[in-house]
């Protein structure tokens, strides 16, 4: 990779004097001796709606991994840097008490637990013990958020089709109620008659004051749900803003990495 | 002539009790592995000698205690689920797929560590008993050995290993109902199926696995009381076992409570048939003949999707 990172462009205004849900300070992660994001600093704020786009590579998924404590399996992959959720430092916690903290991910390819039935995924996503007295409660909800898995609710989740599978995932993303959830690669491999209905969803669970990060190959999908935008290209974040603000051309030169 | 037939009648019915019967012990002896290998990947080459450190362990505890050696399993059970847990958190955790990728190394060492450690754990486990114990055989005395249910005239069934069968109907529905139906159980299975993703459900796979390498043990302890109360033991017996478990396993499929009990009968009809026909000598070599026939047909198991 190359030694100097392109240069971060901001085009709004940084956000009014609020105190950020979440805030990355200066992130860089590692698979092994390749480093794979270079100093990464972002806020995301209560109530966004933040789509990070970029290629293929580009760092997309590897950040939403190290936000939640995936990137530290010792030799294997590591990271550097700050992030904390509402002031509490998230970066020295493990998978787990981040997810307690409320940060959670719905992670690419959905990673079912393919042998398990609808029900059973979800009730795992509320394994946790401040979430096990509310399972019942969260299960039903979720079946009113996505009425076709309360059909399917015994169904194992192999055999169900992509846009359904994605549904289950989410579901079982949220069972753990948490205040921001990581979306990576939404509408990968997915119909898209099926993406209208999924980010319907995902509009929905902002409305209910979920704050959403999505990740997205497709660019105009994403412009359209979000209230801030970044574009990553090598590792780090190469331009910032709101989909108002900002013009295709510009989004689309940022993704390239091509000159302005 | 009708007399021939109805002896075979009788040959083929006591057969196939007895080897259902067999098979139910089996299956009791093979679930431990079956679950280690359904939830970590692991293969324990061990697994056959807990089952007799259960058994030499049920003799200690008859030593201190003059009670029915079912009483045991009170002991022997909790025991055996803190040998388990404990071996898994301080020494098999330490070599799996997971610890070689953070010192790292490639995942592959991690796949194969765990076969060597397992493999130097069933040596000293003998060598061990018999430091402690000696080499003679033990048993465990019990009033049922000898007993048998009367179904007809010519037609019976041995009543120790009735009640073992019964012990392994429960057991498979109480392992098989708490894999599904607990928060623990279902941890349990997500950890198997996909380790990073049971993390982001909250769930510690390495705390997950030293829980299912406890129940593992936990019911090798059963088996092992059953071992000792069905046939004298000895130090270096594990193996035998280990290879009994394998042949469920294979047959049954792996991972599910219901291929470890439909395997485990199938062999033992297919033993008892053998031996009724064969002679005694061909009881064991029946089951392996049936084993290579699986293996060579359907190498995932007969009911594994």
């Amino acid at each position: 990779m190359a030694a100097s990172r392109p240069a971060k462009v901001t085009a709004a205004a940084p956000a009014a004097a609020a105190v950020p849900l979440l805030s990355i300070v200066g992130l860089s992660a590692w698979y092994g001796e390749l480093r794979a994001i270079w100093d990464v600093s972002l806020d995301i704020h209560a109530g966004d709606v933040l789509a990070i786009i970029g290629a293929n590579g580009a760092g997309k998924s590897t950040l939403l991994k190290s936000i939640t404590g995936l990137m530290n399996r010792g030799a294997a992959a590591h990271t550097r840097g700050r992030v904390e959720l509402g002031g509490r430092r998230l970066d020295a916690l493990d998978t787990g008490q981040i997810v307690d903290a409320g940060v959670t991910l719905v992670p690419e390819g959905r990673r079912l637990f393919a042998r398990m039935s609808v029900e059973d995924n979800l009730l795992a996503g509320a394994f946790l013990p401040r979430v096990r007295p509310l399972a019942q409660r969260r299960l039903a909800e979720m079946y009113r958020l996505f009425p076709k898995l309360a059909e399917r609710r015994l169904q194992v989740v192999s055999q169900m089709s992509g846009g359904e599978q994605q549904m289950v995932a989410i579901a079982r993303a949220l069972m753990s109620q948490p205040r921001l959830v990581l979306f990576d690669e939404l509408s990968l491999g997915l119909a898209p008659a099926v993406v209208d209905d999924i980010y319907r969803k995902v509009a929905e669970i902002h409305a209910q004051g979920t704050t959403c990060v999505i990740v997205e190959q497709d660019m105009k999908r994403a412009l359209a749900v979000a209230n801030r935008v970044c574009v990553m290209l090598e590792g780090a974040i190469v331009l910032e803003g709101t989909p108002a603000t900002l013009s295709e051309a510009q989004i689309t030169a940022a993704y390239f990495g091509t000159e302005r | 002539m009708n007399e021939d037939l109805y002896w075979i009648g009788i040959d083929i019915a006591n057969g196939l009790l007895s080897g259902t019967m067999l098979g139910g012990y089996y299956a009791v002896i093979s679930i431990g592995l079956a679950l280690n290998f359904g939830v970590m990947r692991q293969v324990n080459l061990a697994h056959g000698d807990w089952l007799i450190v259960a058994a030499y362990l049920a003799v200690a505890f008859l030593g201190i205690a003059n009670v029915s050696p079912f009483w045991t399993l009170a002991g022997v059970i909790p025991v055996m689920y803190g040998v388990g847990w404990l071996i898994q958190r301080v020494l098999l955790a330490r070599v799996s797929v997971q610890a070689a990728e953070r010192r790292g190394m490639a995942p592959s060492i991690g796949l194969m560590s765990p076969l060597l450690v397992t493999f130097g754990m069933s040596i000293v486990i003998g060598q061990g008993l018999l430091a402690l114990f000696d080499a003679n055989a033990q048993a465990i005395r019990n009033d049922l050995s000898y007993a048998a249910v009367r179904l007809g005239e010519d037609l019976s069934v041995s009543t120790l290993r009735l009640v073992f069968f019964v012990i392994a109907v429960a057991m498979l529905i109480a392992v098989q109902t708490f894999l599904n139906t607990t928060h623990a159980g279902r941890a349990i299975r997500a950890a198997a199926d996909d380790p990073e993703v049971a993390a982001l459900m909250g769930m510690h796979p390495a705390r997950v696995h030293a829980v299912a390498s406890g129940i593992s043990l936990a019911t090798a302890g059963v088996a092992g009381v059953m071992i000792g109360m069905s046939r004298s033991f000895q130090p270096f017996d594990g193996p035998t076992f280990l290879l009994v478990a394998f042949g469920v396993v294979i047959l049954g499929g792996l991972g599910s409570m219901t291929g470890a009990l439909v395997g485990g009968v199938i062999l033992g009809i297919t033993q008892v048939l053998s031996g009724t026909y064969f002679g005694p000598s061909a009881q064991l070599v029946g089951g392996y003949i049936l084993i290579l026939l699986v293996l060579a047909v359907k190498p995932q198991g007969l009911f594994s999707k």
